[in-house]
């Protein structure tokens, strides 16, 4: 996986992403480790965290995942007792970021994933058959086409599952006898008719706490996961951090490097926070956007001002354009959304641009000529 | 007296730190100007401190650590005096302690005060104290040793409050919103700490906590300092707390704390100077307990070097205000504690597992009160001793040979090997982590939570994992309380209780104090006397419900009815006593009553903060009516309330008499008829209730109506022309005046006054919304009549300039129903005809504003107009289809009944709509029927008889008339006014 380029891949998981960093980590790391882990749990969270002076160590390792290390310490050291792991919060908080930098660290591989949805079946999850292979040579381990779980466990490494209780309960419990026996049978096999899972494997599954109550996990399940809650981001201090990290880390797929101009990026998570507050006090659901106003949000804001700027404009990111942004995000419905935005600008962006002046002028003017449009 | 310690051994076990510090300044000094500062500072204040002849003990709040060397400090070392930074007002409460079981809190009160903004007010400064801190095993100590000196030094709690730069919360108003109960026993009270150490600068608080990989600064100095220095020696954990100390001081601390810091500091040394030099005390026969980051102050006053001689400095320490402070206990917890001095939740628990644990691996015993225990008992609790283990003998004999710890606990290399070796695992510490796994489980299953013994398993090996990838050899109380989240939280909404609190409560749990019975003071001994009978006892944690029945019961319940009553009335928001049935109203008789009265907790807090104010709750109460009714904002309708309370709730009719005449006077100064709503209502009330007293009317409030009735009077001209006096206010004005009538014109008032102001308001009355007002009470004193009132209602509406004042002089004469039910009539067809004719325009837009305005005197308007109406409308459905309304217009017809009636009614509409109105309402006819001498028939509807009735009134002479109809219409020619009343109902 390593050996994948920007260039030919759109996307690098993490572990090709940095790759460099992992070996490094790995070299330096002389502690004793749980079996198959490639890191030490120490270094797992260096990795994930960031490596602080008291670490010693030759290389800056700089922080990925931003919240609380008390979570992912958590969740570290669940992944090295015998239970499946769960990360359960709400959308935008960073859940599946963590997975995939936890795989990585562990195990050097974060690409056995299962998508929960709807429609996933039990097949996605254990194993199905290649249709062609069988009616020729009949049912074998060769014509059995394994599932990422499945390979997770081969291998002795992490396998990840992504939004769990979209999935219905009786699929979602064909997870328990992977998590509590750590092997899968195979009936339709006279022979060899059993895959256990290597040391090392444990599953990494993520569930979006707006889901709750649609498909319930079963207290089986339950019994066999550990629930590790990752929190919204409440100081703006960090928040700052992550959006910078993520369009950063966005925009260097498309080759360019961003500036934002610090006093810009506060008025965007000004903006953000007030918002919030806003939808928070609205007592009708016509009162508040739909948007969740996530920190992702927020980052989808930013990147798609700077694209703006760098095709359409003239590469200087103004707070017209990220005003503009914003309102194309987060009105979704017309007109309610409208309506929100409409007298959040004249009410709340009026009264920073009166007091305050500065970027807030520009991102007023911004706002209302993007409202126009709309109406 | 053993020797105070002696500095060069301290110096010694220093000297590998200092050398330490001071090498790595040296290496910095070239790259890190700063850093390299610092480091020498930081040896500097350790070296400066242990140089000091004065035993300085420098000490964190609630550190169990703090605490176990303090007995072991005191075991080798006896003081003449003890300083401790305490407010030194506080100290006259020590000897009141023994009779508590802590955690309990000193307070200073203030109600009320002329140096402090009244929304400031009441002011309480507290000052909490656990068994496991310095401070309360110094008291200890000093109390069990009668040769040893307690002596607060710090800023009485008045400088707290004028020190402090945010306005201190309500103490008695809404409480904070808080999980539990327990967390509010503290009220609003400032929080003053001995030793607190929490650093306010936040960068250097989150780089401390980035750096420990702790969550919050108790865990940090839990982790950090406690632990490892707690079986420390001597010298050792003290020069490490004053490197803590002077670290925090010189980073961690914001420059306005610090500014106070330094007074704070100079006070306290002038107050120790003071003493010694009063006492004649060499300084290094005193100990002087005080935070870390007090003992490195850099204050001119710092330090004893100069004592005695002429330059020593010394402080002007300025004056108190004038403000009267009381002080008291009042019972803590150590939720409490930890929610008002922002520490992480379960902390002070831990605190308390730590010191029971170096206590046990120490074989210390602590320094108690014996008598604690028995506190809250009652009266006996007052006899209560002070012990002190190994202290039966007093005097500086008492003082005990050291019990030397256990040589593996003690740290070799002093403070240098102590930061730079992970602390003794102590063997209870394995046990104390199954303990707390297999405890956390069972708590989890009783609170329904999933749990099995395989989660206690998973709790004990992730705790594990988790403190080793945090570097601990042993996981720590958080890491536990992490490990038990991780494996038992599985997202369940509606749990009553979050793992966090269950691992709380493993770990020791909250712990509330008691303050003993002999403490309480006498009010709060008062209310536990008279409620004893009913099973209110100190000491009592549950709720009581009391129920009295007063009928039967004799003086005994009502006695406890009254007291209950009057508490109620004194803290309005408490838990302390709810009523559950029963009600005081004057005129109600007051049958049976239940109560839920609950004297503990926070409401204990109030109780005792209650007591400040009396010595018993009719004193408070009495005082309380009594300032607030002469207070210099006091309002007519503020007082004639409490005038009200005192009879009915201090039953006094002194006081009473006091308040009403203060009423009296107060509504003579008034200048307008804002409370005349709320006046008129509360007299009427108040004189029918007193008047059927065997000893009548008071006097004060025959003056009050009379003042009111000449007053209001005098104020009605005004009131009509004056657009600042709304309609309902003068509706009030009205309903006094004239509802009262009766009787002021029986105390010497003169109606003439009235009909003067009345006669002078009319040229004056341009507001349509006082037409009604003034057209009533003209009416109502026979100044016009009701036929005139109605001409001009009519003249308003048939007006189409006039017209949109109509709804609005229509709403004031609604509100005269209030004082004049004579309109009521009026009302009610002006209302109906309203409806029916007003253009939507101006209809639609009235409604809401018309039903806010009679929403305050529905009750005295709603009743006379639906009475009205229900007199003129039909009472069944047959007689719907015949009704038509009796003020004119005709009834909506059915569908299919106008097309089938129409024909056989040959006299037309007109004559079918007054036959209506006449079987609607036949009494009149009727009478004029037998006045006539004919007996009343009545033909049926659409018949002969309809003809016969309309035809002899429009065709004279013709053939069939009835007997006398001739008398009739002589009768009708000489009083016109119904016929004409007719013809404006049938319209043009």
């Amino acid at each position: 996986m390593s050996d994948l380029s920007t260039s030919e891949v759109l996307r690098l998981p993490a572990e090709a992403r940095y790759a460099d960093e992992l070996a490094y980590l790995a070299a330096a790391d002389d502690g004793p480790r749980l079996p198959s882990w490639r890191l030490t749990p120490r270094m797992v969270r260096t990795f994930v965290l960031g490596s602080s002076p008291q670490d010693k160590l030759a290389r800056e390792i700089p922080q990925k995942w931003f919240g609380p290390a008390s979570i992912v310490e958590r969740a570290i050291v669940t992944l090295g007792s015998d239970r499946g792991l769960l990360l359960i919060g709400d959308p935008g908080t960073g859940k599946s970021w963590l997975a995939e930098l936890l795989s990585a660290a562990v195990c050097g591989n974060s690409t056995y994933v299962v998508q929960g949805t709807a429609g996933t079946t039990e097949d996605q999850i254990k194993y199905s058959w290649n249709v062609a292979m069988v009616i020729a040579a009949g049912q074998s381990r060769e014509s059995m086409i394994p599932s990422p779980i499945m390979t997770a466990m081969l291998r002795g490494e992490m396998g990840r599952f992504e939004e769990l209780t979209r999935c219905t309960s009786d699929v979602q419990d064909a997870l328990i006898s992977i998590l509590s026996e750590k092997y899968i049978s195979i009936p339709e096999l006279r022979e060899a008719n059993t895959v256990f899972a290597r040391p090392g494997f444990n599953l990494i599954a993520t569930a979006n706490s707006r889901d709750r109550g649609v498909n319930d996990l079963s207290s089986a399940l339950k019994r066999r996961l550990n629930f590790v809650q990752i929190p919204i981001v409440q100081s703006r201090a960090a928040e700052k951090k992550i959006v910078l990290f993520r369009v950063k880390d966005l925009l260097s797929r498309v080759g360019f490097d961003v500036d934002v101009p610090p006093s810009l990026l506060d008025v965007l998570l000004r903006t953000f926070e007030d918002l919030r507050q806003a939808s928070g006090a609205a007592t009708t659901d016509d009162g508040r956007l739909e948007s969740s106003l996530s920190t992702a949000e927020q980052i989808g804001v930013l990147e798609d001002a700077v694209l703006h700027s760098r095709f359409f404009g003239d590469a200087v990111l103004r707070p017209e354009l990220v005003a503009a942004s914003v309102v194309g995000t987060l009105v979704r419905r017309i007109p309610e959304d409208v309506s929100v935005m409409n007298r959040f600008w004249h009410s709340v962006v009026d009264k920073h641009a009166s007091a305050e002046k500065g970027d807030w002028v520009g991102f007023l003017e911004g706002g209302k000529e993007a409202l126009k449009q709309l109406g | 007296m053993m020797s105070p310690p002696v500095t060069v051994l301290e110096d010694e076990a220093f000297a590998a730190l200092r050398d330490q510090l001071l090498g790595a300044a040296a290496r910095l000094a070239p790259d890190a100007q700063h850093l390299s500062a610092l480091l020498a500072a930081l040896a500097g204040d350790v070296a400066r401190v242990l140089r000091e002849p004065l035993h300085i003990f420098p000490v964190a709040h609630h550190s169990p650590a703090c605490a176990v060397q303090l007995v072991r400090r005191l075991q080798q070392f006896t003081p003449k005096v003890i300083f401790i930074e305490a407010c030194e007002d506080l100290q006259a409460l020590l000897p009141e302690l023994p009779s508590c079981v802590p955690p309990v809190a000193m307070q200073a009160f203030a109600g009320e005060s002329d140096d402090v903004p009244a929304r400031r007010l009441p002011l309480s400064v507290i000052t909490p104290l656990t068994p496991f801190s310095a401070e309360y095993q110094a008291i200890c100590f000093g109390l069990t040793h009668p040769d040893v000196e307690v002596v607060f030094v710090d800023r009485a709690a008045d400088h707290v409050v004028q020190w402090s730069r945010e306005p201190a919360p309500e103490a008695g108003g809404p409480a904070p919103a808080a999980d539990d109960e327990n967390e509010r026993l503290h009220g609003g009270a400032v929080g003053v700490e001995v030793g607190d150490l929490m650093p306010t600068f936040p960068a250097f608080l989150e780089g401390l906590l980035e750096h420990s990989r702790t969550s919050s600064f108790a865990e940090w100095w839990s982790l950090y300092v406690d632990e490892p220095t707690i079986t420390a020696d001597h010298h050792t954990w003290r020069q490490v707390m004053v490197l803590v100390g002077a670290l925090i001081r010189r980073l961690g601390v914001s420059p306005e704390r610090r500014e106070v810091d330094r007074l704070r500091e100079r006070f306290m040394w002038t107050r120790i100077k003071d003493h010694l030099q009063r006492k004649g005390i060499a300084p290094s026969d005193a100990l002087y307990i005080c935070g870390a980051a007090h003992a490195v102050a850099e204050v001119p006053e710092w330090g004893t070097d100069h004592f005695g001689q002429p330059d020593d400095p010394r402080w002007e320490i300025p004056p108190r205000t004038r403000t009267t402070w009381q002080y008291g206990f009042i019972p803590s917890a150590y939720s409490a504690i930890e929610r008002q001095f922002g520490l992480a939740r379960g902390s002070v628990a831990v605190a308390e597992q730590s010191w029971e644990k170096a206590l046990k691996a120490l074989k210390l015993k602590p320094l108690t009160l014996a008598k604690a225990g028995r506190a809250g008992r009652g009266e006996g609790a007052d006899e209560a001793e002070v012990e002190a283990p190994k202290a039966k003998a007093r005097g500086k004999k008492a003082s005990a040979p050291p019990s030397a710890p256990p040589s593996d606990l003690l740290v070799d290399g002093g403070a240098a090997g102590l930061l730079t070796r992970p602390p003794n695992l102590l063997s209870e510490d394995h046990e104390q982590l199954l303990q707390w796994c297999t405890g956390v489980v069972a708590k989890a299953r009783e609170a329904h939570y999933m749990a099995s013994t395989a989660d206690a398993i998973a709790i004990y090996q992730t705790s594990i994992l988790l403190a080793r990838l945090r570097g601990r050899l042993h996981p720590s109380p958080y890491d536990f309380a992490d490990a038990a989240e991780t494996c038992l939280d599985k997202g369940e909404l509606g749990m009553r209780r979050s793992v966090r609190h269950l691992c709380g409560m493993v770990m020791g749990g909250d712990r509330v104090g008691r303050v003993g019975y002999a403490t309480l003071p006498p009010l709060v001994r008062d209310v536990y006397g008279r409620l004893a009978g009913v099973g209110v006892t100190p000491g009592k944690t549950t709720i009581t419900r009391v129920l009295l029945d007063l009928q039967k019961g004799g003086a005994g319940p009502t006695a406890v009815s009254d007291l209950l009553w009057r508490l109620r009335a004194l803290l309005p928001g408490s838990e302390a006593v709810r009523p559950v049935t029963g009600e005081r109203r004057l005129g109600v008789p007051r049958v049976q009553e239940s109560w839920d009265v609950k004297l503990h907790g926070p409401a204990l807090r109030e109780l005792i903060e209650l007591a400040y104010e009396g010595v018993t709750v009719e004193q408070v109460l009495e005082r309380r009516l009594r300032d607030r009714a002469f207070a210099p904002q006091a309002t007519a309708a503020q007082v004639l309330a409490l005038a009200e309370d005192a009879l009915l709730l201090a039953d006094r009719e002194r006081l009473s008499d006091e308040l009403g005449a203060r009423a009296v006077e107060l509504l003579a100064l008034e200048l307008s008829a804002a409370n005349a709503r709320e006046l008129f209502e509360r007299v009427r009330r108040l004189v029918h209730h007193l008047r059927s007293r065997p000893s009548g009317l008071p006097g004060w409030l025959g003056a009050f109506v009379a003042t009111g009735y000449q007053h209001y009077a005098s104020l009605l001209p005004q009131g009509f022309a004056d657009r600042g006096t709304s309609p309902a206010q003068l509706a009030g004005v009205l309903s006094f005046v004239l509802t009262l009538e009766t009787l002021a014109l029986s105390l010497g008032c003169h109606r003439s006054q009235v009909i003067i102001a009345l006669r002078q308001a009319g040229p004056l009355t341009v507001d349509p919304g006082k037409l009604g007002l003034l057209w009533a009470a003209e009416w109502t004193l026979e100044l016009k009549s009701g036929a005139t009132v109605r001409d001009d209602f009519q003249a308003l509406m048939d007006n189409p300039m006039s017209l949109a004042a109509l709804p609005q002089a229509l709403g004031s004469l609604l509100l005269a129903l209030s004082f004049a039910p004579v309109v009521s009539g009026l009302a009610a067809e002006l209302l109906s005809r309203a409806f029916g004719e007003l253009p939507e325009e101006l209809l639609l837009p009235w409604l809401p504003g018309l039903l806010d305005s009679l929403r305050p005197v529905a009750g005295a308007v709603l009743p006379a107009l639906l009475r009205e109406v229900v007199q003129s409308t039909p009472r069944t459905l047959a007689e719907l289809d015949r009704w038509s309304p009796p003020f004119g217009g005709a009834a909506i017809p059915t569908e299919g009944q106008v097309p089938a009636k129409a024909p056989t009614n040959p006299r037309g509409h007109d004559a079918m709509v007054i036959s209506a109105h006449l079987r609607a309402a036949p009494a009149a006819v009727e009478a004029w029927a037998s006045a006539l001498g004919d007996p009343p028939t009545w033909a049926e509807v659409g018949g002969a008889g309809d003809d016969a009735l309309a035809d002899p009134l429009t065709e004279p002479g013709a053939a069939g008339l009835a007997p006398g109809v001739a008398a009739l219409r002589a009768l009708l020619e000489a009083r016109p006014a119904a016929a004409q009343a007719w013809a404006a109902r049938l319209g043009p």
